[in-house]
């Protein structure tokens, strides 16, 4: 067995099973946690999230998840945001009113342009072109990731955009900074290469 | 990019999955039968999504409890969206839909009746975990939906769509009850009765048998993707060449490779 230990935020908005899941089948140990507790026996945290960013931001907020989240950060091991979870590592976002993220990227969340004429949500696979660092190790590029979101973020520092999706105009979908790392898309529900991104994750040290 | 979405539907029944022929039920085969016997798994690389529907009819319980049972052992090594649900009226049933792994849930009654159940749910889990389905039916030349297993007519489908406008959900399913298992290609009408400015995904079911008939309605603007609930004709590689002939004729969907 490996010597990672993941913790999974279970903050209590939505979906976790399928993280679980995966990792499960990837063969790491991970625990996941709906309080927090303290952080310091794990490797790896994983912030998964659905929902509105404004309801996670301030239920993140009042338990304590966002002071254990940058600590956790500022230990130099590896955080990874899917999807909702990636938002809240922004500055902000206007989801049901303005709201704090965690502010480990530059930028602001907005909502996909109506006037694209596209269906909102973003829904489904679509293609990402992303970088070389070490987490696309062995993944094709462009390759195929699943998206569900109304949301995105469009800028950032140059230097953190590590991917970038086309829905109408091109987005952000994959971040990284030093050891921190944001999916727009669910690693988790994207067949094996969404599986391998997830194992690229935690086998970082 | 835009891209087209086939999403793969398994209907649930005491401890069986179902066959479904203008919404008569046909036992097939256990969970076991379908991971082993019938290649699901390879299947399950060429979806975009799955939906495992439970359609007992006022299932107790146990029935609810299998039903979750099988859902969490048919899933163990499918790494796609889920949709779980059938039945659900209330939002406790929906959170547990979520607690047992759904990415998204499927509402069908409550939607007839503009239930606040639906907003409650759009609320906490976000509108994209919300999924709608209508059956319609064409009598005397006008669309209607209807509820309760295609038995009540409910209203026409013009003022359905009007009817869930203020709703707060992801997506829609338009069921075809006519087409439902006959593998014979799907309705396209039903699209002339949604709303003008409707823009939320749009995906047609009942009647896709063959990889023909996947073509004609994924080139459409208005359809986002299709649903197919036929077991034999689209297990093992059967998708696979579905997708690759779409794909070969011009519809938008994503060529899945294998990695390992």
């Amino acid at each position: 067995m490996s010597k990672q230990k993941i913790v999974i935020v279970d903050a209590d908005f939505g979906n976790i099973d399928s993280v679980e899941n995966a990792i499960k089948h990837l063969g790491y140990n991970f625990q996941s946690l709906k309080k927090v507790s303290n952080l310091d026996k794990y490797s790896h945290l994983i912030l998964p999230g659905v929902g509105s960013f404004n309801t996670a931001s301030k239920k993140l907020q009042l338990s304590g998840w966002f002071d254990a989240i940058k600590k956790f950060a500022s230990q130099s091991k590896p955080i990874l945001g899917i999807c909702l979870g990636m938002q809240l590592l922004f500055e902000t976002s206007d989801e049901n009113g303005l709201s704090l993220g965690l502010s480990f990227f530059k930028g602001h969340c907005k909502k996909f342009n109506s006037q694209n004429k596209l269906p909102l949500p973003h829904m489904g696979f679509n293609f990402v072109n992303h970088g070389n660092s070490i987490i696309w190790k062995g993944i094709p590029n462009p390759s195929p990731f699943y998206f569900i979101h109304n949301y995105r973020v469009k800028e950032t520092d140059e230097l953190a955009i590590a991917s970038t999706t086309i829905y109408g105009d091109q987005f952000i979908s994959f971040v990284e900074k030093e050891k921190i790392f944001g999916a727009q898309f669910h690693p988790e529900k994207s067949h094996r290469i969404g599986l391998k991104l997830l194992k690229n994750f935690i086998e970082l040290r | 990019m835009v891209y087209k979405r086939v999403i793969y539907s398994l209907l649930y029944s005491k401890g069986f999955f179902h066959l479904s022929r203008n919404f008569r039920l046909q036992q097939v085969g256990d969970v076991d039968w379908l991971k082993n016997n019938f290649g699901f798994g390879e299947t399950c690389d060429y979806i975009d999504e799955l939906m495992i529907t439970l359609v007992t009819k006022n299932p107790d319980k146990k029935e609810i409890n299998n039903y979750f049972k099988d859902v969490k052992k048919l899933k163990e090594n499918i790494f796609v969206p889920i949709i779980l649900g059938g039945g659900i009226r209330t939002f406790d049933q929906a959170k547990y839909c979520f607690l047992n792994g759904a990415d998204k849930i499927l509402i069908n009654q409550l939607a007839h009746e503009k239930n606040e159940t639906i907003n409650k749910v759009a609320k906490v889990y976000g509108e994209q975990a919300v999924t709608l389905m209508v059956d319609y039916k064409k009598v005397d030349d006008t669309n209607y939906s209807f509820t309760n297993s295609a038995e009540k007519k409910s209203m026409t489908l013009n003022n359905y769509f009007k009817n869930i406008e203020n709703l707060n959900f992801g997506e829609i399913i338009i069921n075809s009850i006519e087409k439902d298992g006959t593998a014979q290609g799907l309705n396209l009408d039903c699209l002339e009765d949604l709303t003008n400015n409707f823009n939320k995904p749009v995906l047609l079911m009942g009647g896709a048998g063959k990889p023909d008939h996947f073509v004609t309605p994924l080139k459409k603007n208005e359809v986002s993707g299709i649903v197919t609930a036929n077991l034999f004709n689209f297990l093992g590689d059967g998708l696979k060449k579905a997708r690759s002939f779409s794909i070969d004729n011009g519809v938008r969907l994503i060529e899945f490779q294998r990695i390992h």
